[in-house]
């Protein structure tokens, strides 16, 4: 057996109770190796998640699913460089996914 | 606090930011066989610095008017494997890109609570299988703008 993440998919329930992605611009930080992204992606417009971890954002592009290809992005960067060299008001959600602090 | 700023910077106004962060007491871990659970065990004897410096962070920022709580939930995140060494070996591998070595005595505490487990697991024999519980909260939080902050990120 290989490791099972989340397979009741509570956190997907959750998110999904809370959030409304439909034609929604979204910028994930912490996005790791993409696990909560692909739950979610399929919903939203478009999707920029970064994470500073290179390989983590490695492993994220090779498992991208075809059908996501045209609506995610995955960038490696720190979260100060990103906002750093964006401009105000381009997202309609951020999702902070287990990395404040 | 910063982060928050930051990221209040980049959301459309009447955009929305969610915060997932696990708990401070830490996670459990579990031995099941058939879907019930046999035995667990906390894996921290003291809260978590990182994830009291989320909720604090969070705090600050409802306190500073920077966001306003539309609602939140908790759920558990679990992570399944067929063997102790499979998990450990998983979050292991998971926390390898955190920043700084975990404390001593928290290092041993966890050693000795997962050689329990691994007692548990092999007294349980055939069908046993391990899990980690990881509670977590979940937010949704709304920017809140005074008339000057709008005027001047519209301007912007």
């Amino acid at each position: 057996m290989t490791i099972r993440l989340d397979p009741e998919n509570n956190e997907t329930r959750a998110l999904f109770d809370l959030a409304e992605f439909g034609g929604k611009h979204v910028l994930e930080i912490g996005c790791g190796d993409g696990r909560l992204t692909w739950r979610y992606a399929g919903r939203a417009a478009h999707v920029t998640a970064i994470d500073p971890f290179a390989p983590g954002i490695a492993r994220a592009r090779e498992n991208l699913p075809p059908e996501l290809q045209d609506r995610v992005e995955f960038l490696h960067a720190a979260f100060e460089d990103f906002a750093a060299a964006h401009a105000p008001s381009e997202f309609d959600m951020a999702i902070l996914s287990w990395s404040l602090c | 606090m910063h982060a928050l700023q930051e990221i209040r910077f980049l959301l459309r106004p009447g955009g929305s930011l969610i915060e997932i962060h696990p708990v401070p007491e830490g996670p459990l871990i579990e031995v099941r066989r058939h879907g019930r659970v046999l035995f667990a065990t906390p894996t921290r004897s003291t809260l978590d610095e990182d994830e009291l410096c989320a909720e604090e962070a969070l705090a600050e920022s409802v306190r500073g008017r920077l966001f306003g709580i539309e609602g939140s939930a908790e759920f558990d995140f679990l992570t399944y494997a067929s063997s102790v060494a499979e998990l450990r070996d998983f979050m292991a591998k998971e926390s390898a890109h955190k920043e700084g070595p975990e404390d001593e005595a928290e290092e041993a505490a966890k050693a000795e609570v997962y050689s329990r487990v691994e007692q548990t697991w092999h007294a349980v024999g055939e069908g046993a299988e391990v899990a980690r519980r990881e509670r977590a909260r979940i937010a949704r939080l709304r920017p809140l703008w005074d008339r000057r902050e709008r005027r001047s990120t519209n301007e912007s």
